[in-house]
């Protein structure tokens, strides 16, 4: 405080009271402003206190309601301020941490990482590390660790403020995104075999018509056949005498004959197109699989749908095979076809068309399948892959059907796209790698092998007797046939001694199947076992499939032409 | 800056403040009610802003806000602060 003109002479001593009373308004907060004697400016106090105020409270705030626990530590490690997150995080009250090392809250093992971080921070590495801190209580938290140190004004080292965020939630949500991971991948493979399911059942019904169409052409051409004989045994047919009977027997059976053959044929193609959809789900394996043919056989199951709505238009490139799992790709195939018939009103057939393509690119196939439909809405196209998005009615559509598709065809490393325009269609299109072996995938020839050779005594086991009886038919001409439908009975023939040169038995049988009596024949005579053919049906459990797969001899797949079965037996006799 | 007058004049105060700083506010507030409890008849008190007239604070050799001159009769005493102390503030004013 300095003399100026306006303080002319003054009291030494009431220069000193005013200095006094300065200083101490100074220190009791009661100034706004000062005098730079300097700049012989006002300086202004209170607006430097109300920011540092302000400052120091919005740090105070943010340390107290901070989601991560704060402390910091002094050069001897002990703690000097903890925020309430941490000492929550912990189980301590506060004040009950203040004054101990930073080490009694750090379990044995972490100890090292932690102390080793402090040094490395205090020499500027501020690394994050995990450690595990004790709680209260006895249990171990694991934290994110971020430490900084703390330096005086002249930049000298005097603590070190460390940030822990609680991991342990984020462990256990890990944990239980993990599980939750794998129970969706698990429920997405039971959605896809449902969905599978789903898609034959819709089509069962137009299944069972399209096996009833041609069994109905079977049952009646087989009628005016029984009819025409008896009437030839009976001489009523019309004064026709014995010796032009004969021939006029041929001509009266022989068309009805091919008629129900035929007929009999469609039925089988059917089933084998069945049995293409309904493998195993295990059976992921993947091949050279035709396009054209399975695109052909999902025709064929959709045709009841896609009959009553449009015109198929079917335009196949004789593309090379791609590398795929048949029934996956069946199922993709069936999906779009059904799509597409359901995308058209029925009863319009001619208005409307579906039209599908397949065509190589490059090194892919692409699979086209089109529809005149009223084409999808903006709006929807980008869901239209989504699980459970659909717009069909309650219960015609499960939603999934294109979200397996895409599935399905990514995993073949593939793709599955759209294109829509409404009022005009829509375009699926799949696009598939070329395989890069070919695989045989046509049925291995039938071998017509002339029926001379040598007489056999053969045992037939099925529990269907019709099958019995109709083998035994066949070859009862060529060989002895003992034929039973229990494979109960055929043991007893064995184990009793009887010797045959061909046991031809069924695989899957209610009381014993093929498979017990091949281990049984197996104990009481070996020699017996090793003769034996399965005749499958293709309905197969997993376990049929492996014994299948162990058994050196081939098998006889039901249906087969006569010429087969005699052509396999005559091969064993030989 | 304000004026009060009393009816007659005989004291006269000079207070120095900073704007609107909050010490300035209650140092106002506290010698307006001094004067009017103790010196209503004989004050004329003249509030000066640092703020605005910087020059005259340092003419008085101001070198804090608030502060406050009691300019006469003489001799000059100066308090510092809010002024929250009646007494010493009756005791400043009084002395001749």
């Amino acid at each position: 405080m300095t003399g100026t003109k306006a303080r002319p002479k003054q009291d030494l001593a009431q220069r000193l009271a005013e200095a006094e009373a300065t200083i101490e308004a100074l220190l009791s907060g009661q100034i706004d402003a000062v005098v730079d004697s300097k700049t012989q400016s006002p300086v202004l106090l209170f607006k430097a206190q109300d920011a540092l105020r302000e400052s120091e409270e919005r740090y105070r705030r943010i340390v107290e309601t901070a989601n991560e626990g704060i402390w910091t530590i002094d050069t001897e490690e002990k703690i000097t301020f903890v925020n309430p997150r941490l000492a929550e995080m912990l189980g301590y009250l506060p004040d009950k941490m203040l004054g101990r090392s930073f080490l009694e809250f750090i379990p044995e093992a972490s100890r090292v990482p932690a102390v080793k971080q402090v040094e490395r921070s205090r020499d500027g590495n501020s690394e994050e590390i995990e450690v595990k801190l004790a709680r209260n209580n006895g249990a171990e938290l694991w934290v994110l660790l971020k430490t900084s140190p703390i330096r005086d004004t002249d930049g000298a080292y005097i603590g070190t403020l460390s940030m822990m965020t609680d991991r342990t939630r984020h462990r256990q949500d890990e944990e239980a995104l993990r599980k939750s991971e794998e129970q969706q991948k698990k429920m997405q493979s039971q959605l896809m075999v449902s969905d599978r399911m789903a898609s034959v059942g819709t089509l069962a019904a137009g299944v069972a018509h399209e096996i009833n169409n041609p069994l109905a052409a079977v049952i009646a051409n087989l009628d005016y056949i029984t009819e025409s004989l008896r009437l030839m045994i009976s001489g009523d047919s019309a004064g026709v005498s014995p010796t032009r009977s004969n021939a006029w027997l041929l001509e009266e059976i022989k068309t009805p004959l091919d008629d129900a053959r035929e007929a009999a044929q469609r039925v089988r193609f059917i089933v084998r197109d069945l049995k293409i959809f309904s493998r195993s789900t295990d059976d992921e394996e993947r091949g050279a699989v035709n396009v054209d043919a399975i695109m052909e056989s999902s025709l064929r199951m959709a045709w009841n749908e896609i009959r009553h709505r449009a015109t198929l238009v079917k335009l196949y490139g004789r593309v090379p095979a791609v590398d795929a799992n048949e029934a996956r790709l069946g199922q993709v195939f069936l999906n779009l076809v059904v799509n597409a018939a359901q995308a058209l009103p029925a009863g319009q057939a001619e208005r409307n068309e579906i039209r599908v393509t397949t065509r190589l690119e490059g090194e892919r196939v692409v699979i086209e399948v089109s529809d005149t439909g009223p084409g999808i809405p903006p709006h929807i196209i980008g869901r239209i892959f989504d699980a459970f998005f659909t717009t069909k009615a309650v219960g015609v559509g499960t939603g999934l059907g294109l979200a397996i598709c895409q599935r399905i065809v990514t995993d073949m490393s593939g793709t599955l796209t759209v294109e829509s325009e409404v009022g005009k269609g829509t375009t699926f299109r799949v696009s598939l790698p070329l395989a890069r072996k070919k695989k045989s995938d046509v049925a291995p020839p039938v071998e017509l092998v002339p029926a001379a050779g040598r007489r056999g005594r053969i045992l037939v086991v099925d529990d269907e007797e019709l099958v019995v009886r109709s083998v035994k038919r066949i070859l009862s001409k060529e060989h002895d046939v003992v034929a039973t439908v229990s494979a109960t009975e055929a043991l007893a023939l064995c184990a009793g001694g009887e010797q045959f040169d061909l046991i031809l038995c069924d695989l899957m049988m209610p009381e014993m199947t093929g498979m017990d009596l091949h281990r049984e024949l197996s104990l009481v005579a070996p020699e017996q076992a090793d003769r034996m053919i399965f005749v499958t049906g293709g309905a197969f459990t997993e376990k049929a499939w492996r014994f299948l797969s162990e058994t050196p001899k081939e098998h006889l797949e039901k249906p087969f032409a006569s010429a087969n079965l005699r052509a396999i037996v005559q091969r064993y006799l030989r | 800056m304000a004026k009060i007058r009393a009816s007659k004049p005989g004291l006269r105060l000079r207070l120095y403040i900073a704007g609107n700083a909050p010490n300035s506010l209650r140092a106002i507030t506290n010698l307006k009610a001094i004067c009017d409890e103790h010196f209503a008849t004989e004050c004329v008190l003249e509030i000066v802003d640092l703020l605005v007239h910087p020059a005259r604070a340092l003419a008085d050799g101001i070198i804090v806000t608030p502060t406050l001159l009691k300019l006469s009769p003489l001799p000059v005493q100066r308090v510092i602060g809010t002024l929250s102390d009646t007494n010493q503030v009756c005791l400043a004013l009084a002395s001749r």
